[in-house]
């Protein structure tokens, strides 16, 4: 690609975010959440967001290299401090339901070599400020979206050049997002189709379970009786409806937080704040993660689990063939929003309200009665590969296959 | 010792003496980074910005937040967005700093914006911006203008800055000369920035106790295409260097300075003034321009080159059209030795003796801080949601100050002191 066809690329990538991921309405305003290195795709999209009648563009810049700065160089006793600002500039947007587009391309090294109480401490601190926020979840049209960042390359394809790296990153980022399609729009809507249908069908079985085998895996995952299926789109609060997720291969819903007993074994390595978590396990009994094991990185996860109360229950299950377009790149992102889509994944931590039917107006103890879980952290781990099957579970104990070597046994 | 590491080692001293000098940041104090015109600080300031977090934390700072501001982000909502919608203002940037402000938290401003950010752009949208920015930023202002907390202006090279300063340089050799610009005139080459600063502020502090024992009541200067008297209030008082924040922190207001002011009085100022430098305003350059005054009103301006910019600066309030800065710097100053202009404030101001359109400093009259703006007034300080300098002085311009009996005394003869201290 030259540079004229990557602008090009970028310019079409740009669109879909603004056209069919955050769905911007004319007269919307837009807060763009990136770190520094997002500048271009930024800049793009802040077009694009104009030319769909945006009144307002911003953008708050975050440079994740400081978050560093401050980790090596701060007093630990201040690494508790999270001025109320931090948590003020998101409230002023999501009190008047602006769009909102987030990047996630973050060095997955850039905590490296940090002691993990320390991390756990920090982001334990910036989590509990920012937990007011949860209330503003779907208010508003947003999405979630990706640049080839340097560091981020480097670390996908260590064998190349930085600069070979992010040309090569950028190139899967617009594959996995269908920019390549002759029409990317109608590309999406084709997919997006397609996900509903699995979503509608897993909707109709009111599966009271979810039991997983693979080699070293046998896991039962109870769902809760309200439990709702969500998928590629989602209708927001605002009344927009949009894909908050690019890329999107995943439908997924709520566990019930009480009711995951068995053994998981991990199939991808789990990037959490920074540090790498490599070759893990971890056994539930009544919900709770009882005991974990970690080639790489198992003090992380300990913290990670520890963050709070129920950090230790899972609070999302999702459904990814192993043929997804993703999956068959046969790369590991170390970035969530796509291995996410690559395969099978649970999360530990917090529930979405909306993936139990009325969550969304529910207390927060009525919640919980429904089996929903709450936590400061939501931290999906992969565990699917050709080797998964899956079975639903009915209320009569009656079993249907839904994956077979990690491929979808239903048809729709 | 590679140049690499070389350039590193003399940011790290030069982020030393910001945090140290320029901000004297306490144990236990935020900071937070920011940049008033391009609304954060633009990203080409990044390198220097670590290494000033790298200082502060390690001077004991409690949290360091820093505000990024995209230039490229504000041009692209000026050519796009609608024409009605420049009232849209986040307003969590003013409540972060306003916030930071009241709790006595100390405040550092990284320049490192293109001056021609807005070249090319229409300027009605410019002004409507600009005007919007003002009227959301008046309160960091007015704290700032009290010296509420320790605050400190510094710059970092960037690439678009020093091509425009070196116009016949590859970018990187223009970047690097910039930078060897910014290293000298903050005196980070030294073997001890720290102790050199020592003694420059306490030079410039003879020259200001020298001016503050006359008591002037005006200023006369003639040069080029300048014939101009301008009033000095009761009570004024002469600055160099260093000041007291309220929040009881000895701090250096900006990173280089070279110069002694004061406020002028708001109702007198007579003659025509002629700019000796260009002057870069909300990223459009005014060039070869001359203001004429009648009893402190701006009543006239010309310029060659962005007139009407120039017109919309004074016309952005009443105070606009007055004057609330004025301040003295040798022809000589380390910076003018250099030869060139800058493109910014900063460092022209440094270079050149100059007045200031807009708000004078609370801090210039004595018991400033205390007054009500109607007292402020009324002492002679002028009030405006501008402040900006230009560049008045040459080796061509004589300055006597005028003492209450009408008798004259050099203060500046072709530009250069005309007394000893």
């Amino acid at each position: 690609m030259n540079e004229a066809e990557f602008d090009q690329m970028l310019g079409k990538y740009a669109d879909v975010i603004v056209k069919i991921g955050v769905n911007l309405r004319k007269g919307q305003r837009l807060l763009i959440r990136g770190i520094l290195e997002d500048a271009s795709l930024i800049r793009k999209v802040t077009e694009s967001a104009y030319k769909a009648g945006a009144v307002f563009v911003d953008v708050l810049y975050t440079d994740e290299r400081l978050n560093r700065i401050r980790l090596e160089y701060a007093d630990p006793e201040s690494l508790t401090e999270v001025p109320n600002w931090t948590l003020a500039r998101y409230e002023e947007y999501y009190e008047r339901m602006d769009a909102e587009i987030a990047l996630l391309s973050t060095d997955p090294e850039l905590m490296n070599g940090i002691a993990p109480d320390l991390l756990a401490k920090y982001r334990k601190a910036i989590a509990q400020k920012m937990e007011p926020l949860r209330k503003y979840e779907n208010t508003t049209n947003w999405c979630v979206v990706a640049t080839a960042s340097p560091a981020w390359a480097k670390k996908v394809f260590p064998e190349l050049s930085v600069k070979e790296a992010q040309e090569k990153l950028w190139e899967e980022i617009f594959s996995c997002c269908r920019i390549n399609a002759p029409d990317p729009v109608a590309a999406w809507s084709e997919h997006t189709d397609k996900l509903k249908k699995y979503r509608d069908y897993l909707n109709t079985q009111h599966f009271s379970a979810l039991h997983y085998r693979a080699p070293g895996t046998d896991l039962t995952i109870g769902l809760p009786e309200k439990h709702l299926w969500q998928g590629a789109q989602a209708e927001f609060k605002n009344g927009i409806t949009g894909i908050p997720n690019l890329p999107t291969e995943e439908v997924f819903t709520t566990p019930h937080k009480d009711k995951v007993n068995g053994t998981v074994i991990s199939t991808m390595p789990l990037n959490y704040l920074g540090a790498l978590i490599e070759d893990f396990s971890l056994t539930f009994e009544n919900g709770r993660a009882i005991k974990v094991t970690a080639k790489k990185g198992e003090e992380t996860l300990r913290k990670l689990i520890g963050t709070d109360e129920d950090a230790c229950r899972l609070g999302e299950v999702a459904l990814v063939p192993n043929s997804s377009p993703i999956s068959q790149r046969g790369i590991l992102f170390y970035n969530t929003l796509f291995d996410e889509n690559a395969s099978c994944h649970v999360a530990l931590g917090n529930s979405y309200r909306d993936t139990i039917i009325g969550g969304e107006d529910m207390t927060e103890e009525e919640f919980a009665a429904c089996g929903g879980n709450k936590s400061l952290v939501h931290t999906d781990f992969m565990i699917g590969s050709s080797q998964l099957d899956i079975d639903g579970i009915k209320a009569d104990d009656s079993r249907v296959p839904l994956m077979r070597a990690g491929e979808w046994a239903i048809v729709v | 010792m590679d140049s690499k590491k070389h350039h590193q080692e003399l940011l790290k001293k030069y982020a030393e003496a910001v945090v140290r000098v320029g901000l004297n940041l306490r144990k236990g104090q935020r900071l937070i980074i920011t940049n008033a015109i391009a609304r954060g600080v633009p990203p080409a300031g990044r390198e220097f910005v670590h290494e000033v977090t790298k200082a502060a934390y390690a001077a004991g700072a409690k949290y360091v937040e820093v505000i990024w501001g995209d230039e490229e982000m504000h041009r692209i909502r000026l050519k796009n967005a609608p024409v009605d919608s420049f009232d849209e203002y986040p307003k969590f940037h003013i409540n972060a700093v306003m916030d930071m402000i009241k709790n006595g938290d100390a405040l550092l401003s990284v320049y490192a914006n293109d001056p021609d950010a807005f070249l090319g752009l229409d300027p009605d949208r410019v002004a409507a911006l600009q005007k919007y920015h003002l009227q959301n930023n008046a309160p960091i202002g007015v704290e700032v203008s009290r010296n509420a907390i320790n605050w400190c202006v510094v710059a970092s090279a960037s690439p678009a800055w020093a091509a425009k300063i070196f116009p016949d340089l590859k970018p990187q050799a223009a970047e690097e000369k910039l930078w060897q610009a910014i290293f000298e005139t903050t005196r980070a080459t030294l073997p001890d920035p720290i102790a050199a600063w020592g003694d420059h502020i306490k030079n410039l502090k003879k020259r200001s106790a020298y001016l503050q024992a006359k008591k002037y009541s005006a200023l006369y200067y003639k040069g080029p295409g300048t014939d101009f008297t301008l009033g000095l209030p009761n009570g004024h008082k002469w600055i160099s260097a260093q000041a007291l924040a309220e929040n009881g922190v000895v701090f250096t207001a900006n990173m280089p300075t070279e110069e002694t002011f004061t406020l002028p009085d708001r109702h007198r100022a007579d003659g025509t003034v002629a700019a000796t430098f260009p002057l870069s305003y909300g990223g459009s350059l005014i060039e070869d321009f001359s203001v004429t005054f009648e009893n402190g009103r701006i009543i006239k301006v010309n310029a060659k080159k962005n007139e009407a910019i120039l017109k919309q600066l004074v016309d952005t309030d009443e105070g606009s059209t007055r004057l609330g800065e004025v301040a003295l710097v040798p022809a000589s100053s380390p910076i003018a030795k250099r030869g060139h202009l800058f493109y910014n404030t900063l460092f022209d101001e440094n270079a050149s003796c100059h007045i200031a359109i807009g708000r004078a400093y609370r801090f210039t009259l004595i018991g400033g801080e205390e007054l009500t703006d109607e007292e402020f007034i009324a002492a002679g300080g002028n009030v405006s949601l501008n402040h900006v300098d230009f560049m008045i002085g040459s080796n061509k311009m004589d300055i006597d100050g005028i003492k209450e009996d009408g008798t004259r005394e050099p203060v500046m003869r072709s530009g250069e002191w005309a007394f000893d201290v």
